[in-house]
């Protein structure tokens, strides 16, 4: 017995009591059968054509793929923009149309006919309106009973 | 170097012989560096597969051998590689998150049809896989293959003294294990 194994015997008592056996094994034949699975795997390797690739190309490869991914990032966020902003546009061109129709159609029905007539005929200058003017206005337009009301307040 | 390395180094060399001396070699070398990956990664599919990436890498690597060590030295040091990078990748896949390879190697082995070792063997691969990584090769190789602390130090790129003292702590982790793990 060597000094290793005696030191071993002296440090590891439990240890040295194990019968030192391999306790693995492998399929049959294996050993025989491996030289040629592996030159199998060798020849296919030898026999593979190496892809040569354009050298241009792999220097210019990264600023294509920077490229690809600009024009992947705009047609996913810019194309969607720029064909659905022009209908959201009009929707909403078409909603303040119709707001200020609204609001025109309801100041109209509030005048009479006679009024609006005037409004038409009358220039758009702004004009300093006489005395006869107002009192035609309030006589078309409030009833006494709002006049007298409205003097009982003040 | 041997004699039977040296020539199979010269005919590696020449194109005509290449083929037919990586054969020699392979036949040669097939079944230590078999047993070395096998105490590494456990399973004989795992070691299988460890064991034809080596070959693989060595047909790749004949023009960068520099002969600096021994072909012996050159073929185990890419089999211990080769397996580590194996155990690495395999920890790095799994699903579960593993500290360590352990417990992953030590499921690998009692699912293994070819391992039939007793229930003392298996205690003392239990104890072994306690080791860290290389303090697990030394144990291996110094324990079972009874590699000279010479030979495993170039293998391993360790001092000699280095390597003694990782074996020494190695025997006694593995007694305390097989004493405390009934």
């Amino acid at each position: 017995m060597n000094t290793e194994m005696k030191e071993l015997e002296k440090i590891a008592p439990e240890l040295s009591k194990i019968k030192k056996e391999n306790p693995f094994r492998v399929p049959e034949n294996y050993f025989d059968d491996f030289s040629a699975r592996l030159q199998v795997k060798l020849d296919a390797e030898q026999n593979a054509v190496p892809v040569k690739k354009n050298n241009i190309i792999r220097y210019l490869k990264p600023a294509i793929g920077l490229a690809a991914g600009f024009a992947l990032v705009f047609s996913l966020a810019y194309w969607p923009l720029k064909t659905l902003t022009p209908n959201q546009t009009a929707e909403s061109d078409v909603q303040e149309i119709s707001v200020s129709d609204m609001l025109f159609a309801s100041a109209v029905e509030g005048i009479d006919v006679n009024s609006f007539y005037e409004l038409l005929e009358k220039p758009a200058e702004n004009e300093q309106l006489s005395d006869e003017d107002l009192a035609n206005y309030v006589n078309t337009n409030v009833s006494e009973y709002e006049i007298y009301s409205q003097a009982a307040t003040q | 170097m041997e004699n039977a390395d040296r020539e199979i180094l010269d005919k590696l060399k020449e194109e005509k012989t290449r083929n037919l001396a990586f054969q020699t070699l392979v036949k040669t070398y097939q079944e230590r560096l078999y047993w070395h990956i096998r105490k590494i990664v456990l399973n004989h599919d795992d070691a299988d597969d460890v064991l034809q990436n080596t070959f693989l890498k060595v047909w790749r690597n004949l023009d960068n051998f520099r002969e600096e060590s021994g072909l012996y030295t050159w073929l185990y040091r890419i089999a211990t590689n080769e397996s580590l990078t194996f155990i690495n990748s395999t920890k790095k896949r799994s699903i579960i998150p593993m500290n360590d390879a352990s417990e992953f190697l030590l499921n690998n082995l009692v699912s293994d049809e070819f391992f039939e070792g007793d229930e003392i063997q298996l205690k003392l691969q239990e104890a072994i896989l306690t080791l860290p990584e290389k303090q697990r090769i030394v144990f291996n190789l110094k324990y079972f293959e009874e590699m000279k602390y010479e030979t495993m130090s170039e293998i391993l790129e360790t001092s000699v003294g280095a390597l003694k003292a990782s074996f020494h702590h190695a025997v006694k982790k593995v007694e305390e294990h097989l004493k405390t793990r009934d």
